[in-house]
């Protein structure tokens, strides 16, 4: 069935179909929508969950994880400062193994106070082990809300999946609702492999000794690699049922491209535009979109990105004092990829606090990037700053 | 290796072998207190333990536990000045539990249900209560379910005393206090009506009974003592309800003057302004010294009532024969009294007249001692707790006795004076009453006396309770959200006959219900499992008989979250027994 909504209803309606069992959250601008709708759901005894209102972010994944540790399919979603206030909490679900499923509606932090698009919140939580999965469109963050909750418990790792403030979260797309009877088959009731049991009580979350910290952290980076694994094996399983595939990684028009843009999140759609005018005169130009951020889909970006010319990678973030994250994470990639066949590659800014992206911004990068000699001048290229 | 290491920090062992009950030196104790409303309540009814039966649904258990300590709920949830509300911990919160509308409500339910049977009697003793009205009924009816045969002697032709002759038919529908009267000779109570003691039937006659039990009121109106009080258009303030009441209220013209500042005054005003008469009410204090119940100031208020406060009448003028106005003095506080009222005194200013056609007196009424077979202390019959008078065999209560004059406590003194004459008959029959503490009888120790703790039959399962009122700082706030109390349905009066239908229409039972959801079972454990949520050792269990908790001391390691996070401070740490 299809419906018109926000990506931020999309998420709820995810989290409907994915039932959800308990949501604990405190709203901010601009993710409120996305409880908002689900505490209507469960008062309206539409969704039938434990809605846990809080004080603050730090509560709501506090509660989050206390649920998860009872066996309970849980739910939050939060954006900028709230996920920020919520970063230690974000350890402990992640080293508790416990498959929350949260949405981070992207948008930059403070100061000066803004609510508009960055991923500068979600990429500053890449080392807390959470699975990060960027969305481009509506229906992606529907259908990236249900496999989450799968990809999070079959691996014990909590999900974050992320879409771009108010480019997503406000703008209005037809999306595809899929019958409750065909995610019930997609995803399962969850079965958890620790639960808290008054029964058989145990202690968790005590004291590590390092005679065992290591091991522990070996088998979370295990889970990691598994996730990757999975995710793909859920991605087809997706396809096989609603037709559409949301891949970690996905080449458009790359097979012979020359010069090849990265990008992720709503500048992908902007991107393939451009990709196509570049094309239409006979440019052998592409692109790949990346879904995945953690785990990082190292192997396959290789793949995808060995024996092209030039890769443009775009960054609507920025690690002040080092470079666009995303693009130092590819150049990392590519280290390893022979001389011969490794790319040089430009790390472009721009779009941050919601600065718009428009088709001529990424012109731009593509000129610049065609029109380099050499080595790329610097390792961040600011692309539209009023200087 | 890795994998005999588990993928998170969970102990390889169950916890339990970690017995941390050795760590303590407190454990915690549930023990059911006293809920403030029960203590405040003059007639001793278990107001929290009502409430709590309402919230779970058990409606007829609910309206049993009330009729057992209140025999007259349909008339106390109308006229009660309810002190149990402002005792109410919840006014801390926001506003206290609306007791009186579920009593209300609870009154009708049992007023509508089928009749019971009458009380069996139980043994020969033989019983007289003198006067019909709330005290008189209260012992009667106490009596009877304790076995007695009581008869009931009233003055009136009809039976209710103050109630009917008091109380106007808008605050106290006559089809209510008739059923409730019903409801009580059903129990067993005979009334004769129309036998005045010492006129129609000397005292010494009830030597024939084993206890007698008066309660025959304080009707005198208190005079004003000013020149022209003799003038016709000068009424006192119960003669002029007593006949408004009966439907004959005198012609009182268009301007009227109630002088007073209670209950009496409030109705007469009331009422007066029924007749279609313009009314003022003269207090001599301000209204935060007004005796009367704050509704029916309120009430008389929104009804037209006017008020000139700090003014007392110095005499009721006349022109040609016939009364036309009443001269007052202004007055002003001066120290406090024997009351703790601060005493209003004559100001400087020059008096000053108001125009009237008729005075209604109603500064209070005083017991007329001439035809009581027992003398009179400062103007009313000595009487011990229990209701003992100098004479033997002879009991007393009600407004005659010197306690508050309110229905709420005549009814407590009737139900006190039923315990003192039980105890003295069952004493004399050579059986073992009861021990002879008062206060262990008393609702928090000084609260009116429980019928059920005297007949050691109550019906509320109580664990290891404490004769203790619990405060607002036990109440531990964080559980209850705020709820606005529920407002009584209030209807303009009317003019003419329609001026007496009932004004306060009161709650509906699904609003009742609502209301009593929002008491805060102040220290009555009602099994809400938050102690158990809240144990981090799991040590804390449901206790087998369906009512309480358990507490597993090998675990208990005695942090006190239980008791600091119970809502309603029924559970305390202690050293005791370790």
């Amino acid at each position: 069935m299809k419906k018109v909504m926000v990506g931020n209803h999309a998420v709820s309606w995810g989290v409907k179909l994915a039932r959800a069992e308990v949501i604990s959250a405190y709203p901010i601008t601009p993710q409120t929508q996305i409880v908002e709708e689900l505490s209507e759901m469960v008062a309206g005894g539409d969704l039938p969950a434990r809605f846990i209102k809080v004080e603050s972010e730090h509560s709501a994944m506090a509660a989050c994880i206390g649920a998860s540790a009872t066996g309970a399919r849980t739910f939050t979603a939060t954006s900028s400062q709230g996920l920020a206030l919520m970063h230690e909490l974000l350890h402990w679900a992640a080293g508790g193994r416990l498959p929350v499923v949260m949405a981070d509606v992207n948008r930059a932090l403070a100061p000066g106070w803004n609510i508009w698009t960055d991923q500068n919140d979600s990429l500053a939580q890449r080392d807390t082990g959470w699975i990060q999965l960027y969305c481009e469109n509506n229906q992606e963050v529907l259908d990236t809300t249900i496999l989450a909750f799968r990809l999070a418990e079959v691996v014990d790792l909590p999900v974050m999946l992320v879409l771009d403030a108010f480019y997503l979260s406000h703008t209005s797309e037809p999306v595809d609702v899929p019958d409750a009877a065909l995610v019930d088959d997609f995803l399962p009731p969850r079965e958890a492999r620790h639960r808290l049991d008054t029964a058989d009580p145990r202690s968790y979350g005590a004291l590590v000794k390092p005679d065992a910290y290591m091991e522990m952290r070996l088998q979370q980076q295990q889970a990691m690699t598994a996730a990757g694994e999975a995710h793909e094996r859920f991605v087809q399983d997706w396809s096989a049922r609603t037709g559409r595939a949301w891949p970690a990684l996905e080449a458009y028009r790359a097979d012979d491209a020359e010069l090849v843009l990265v990008t992720s999140g709503t500048i992908t759609s902007t991107a393939r535009e451009v990709v196509d005018s570049w094309r239409a005169r006979g440019e052998r130009v592409g692109l790949v979109k990346v879904k995945m951020f953690r785990p990082f889909p190292t192997a396959a970006l290789r793949a995808m990105l060995r024996g092209k010319r030039r890769v443009a990678v775009l960054d609507r973030n920025i690690s002040p004092g080092h470079g666009g994250i995303f693009a130092e994470e590819i150049r990392s990639a590519l280290y390893d990829v022979p001389l011969d066949d490794r790319p040089a590659l430009w790390g472009f800014i721009l779009g941050l606090g919601g600065r718009d992206v428009t088709p001529e911004t990424i012109d731009e990068i593509v000129v610049r990037t065609r029109e380099a000699e050499g080595a790329p001048e610097r390792e961040d290229i600011w692309v539209g700053v009023k200087v | 290796m890795a994998e005999a290491i588990p993928a998170v920090a969970v102990s390889t062992t169950t916890t339990r072998v970690n017995l941390t009950g050795s760590w303590k030196y407190i454990r915690p104790v549930w023990r059911d207190r006293v809920a403030p409303c029960n203590a405040a309540c003059p007639v001793g009814v278990d107001i929290e333990g009502y409430m709590n039966l309402l919230r779970e649904g058990r409606d007829s258990e609910a309206i049993d536990l009330l009729l057992r300590e209140n025999p007259l709920p349909a008339i106390t949830g109308r006229v009660c000045d309810h002190p149990c509300e402002t005792a109410c911990n919840r006014c801390s919160l926001d506003e206290g539990v609306a007791v009186h509308a579920v009593e209300r409500a609870l009154g009708d339910a049992a007023l509508a249900r089928t009749q019971g049977e009458a009380r069996a009697r139980r043994n020969a003793d033989r019983i007289a209560v003198i006067g019909s009205g709330p005290a008189g009924l209260s012992a009667a009816v106490f009596l009877t379910r304790l076995g007695y045969a009581v008869t009931i002697l009233e003055a009136a032709p009809e039976p209710g005393g103050l109630l009917r002759l008091g109380i106007p038919p808008y605050r106290l529908p006559r089809d209510v206090l008739d059923r409730q009267i019903a409801q009580i000779r059903a129990e067993g109570v005979s009334i004769l009506c129309n036998v005045r003691m010492g006129r129609d039937l000397a005292w010494d006659t009830l030597d024939w009974f084993d206890a007698v039990f008066v309660a025959t009121g304080a009707h005198r109106s208190r005079p004003l003592d000013v020149q022209g009080e003799e003038l016709p258009g000068v009424h006192a303030g119960l003669e002029y309800l007593r006949r408004a009441n009966d439907g004959h209220a005198p012609d009182l013209g268009k301007q009227v003057v109630v002088v007073g500042g209670g209950n009496t005054a409030m109705d007469c005003a009331r009422s007066a302004r029924r007749q279609g008469a313009d009314v003022l009410v003269l207090y001599r204090r301000t209204r935060e010294e007004m005796p009367a119940i704050a509704d029916e100031i309120t009430e008389a208020a929104a009804e037209g009532v006017r008020f000139l406060f700090l003014a007392a009448p110095i005499e009721v003028m006349e022109q040609q024969g016939r009364l036309c106005g009443v001269a007052a003095q202004r007055m002003v506080l001066g120290s406090p009294d024997a009351s703790g009222r601060r005493r209003p005194v004559p100001s400087d200013e020059a008096p000053f007249s108001i125009t009237a056609d008729a005075v209604i007196t109603a500064i209070g009424e005083e017991v007329d001692g001439a035809h009581l077979p027992f003398a009179l202390e400062g103007g009313a019959v000595p009487v011990d707790v229990l209701g003992r008078t100098a004479a033997p065999h002879f009991f007393a209560g009600g407004d005659m006795a010197g306690h508050e004059r309110t229905v709420a406590h005549a009814i407590g003194a009737g139900k006190r004076a039923a315990i003192g004459i039980d105890r003295h008959l069952r004493a004399r029959r050579g059986e073992s009453p009861p021990p002879d503490d008062v206060a262990a009888l008393r609702w928090g120790g000084a609260g009116n006396l429980s019928m059920s703790r005297w007949r050691q039959d109550d019906p509320v399962p109580r664990i290891d309770p404490v004769n203790e009122v619990v405060e607002w700082a036990d109440i531990n706030a964080a559980h209850f959200a705020p709820a606005p109390r529920l407002l009584d349905w209030i209807v303009p009066p009317g003019r003419g006959r329609s001026g007496m239908r009932e004004v306060n229409r009161g709650l509906s039972r699904s609003e009742a219900t609502s209301e009593a959801k929002r008491c805060l079972n102040c220290g009555v454990c009602n099994d809400c499992q938050v102690c158990m949520i809240f144990c981090p050792d799991a040590a804390i269990t449901p206790d087998p008989s369906g009512h309480g908790f358990m507490v597993d001391l090998d675990y208990c390691k005695g942090c006190g979250l239980c008791a600091a996070e119970c809502p309603r401070g029924a559970v305390t740490m202690t050293r005791e027994g370790l």
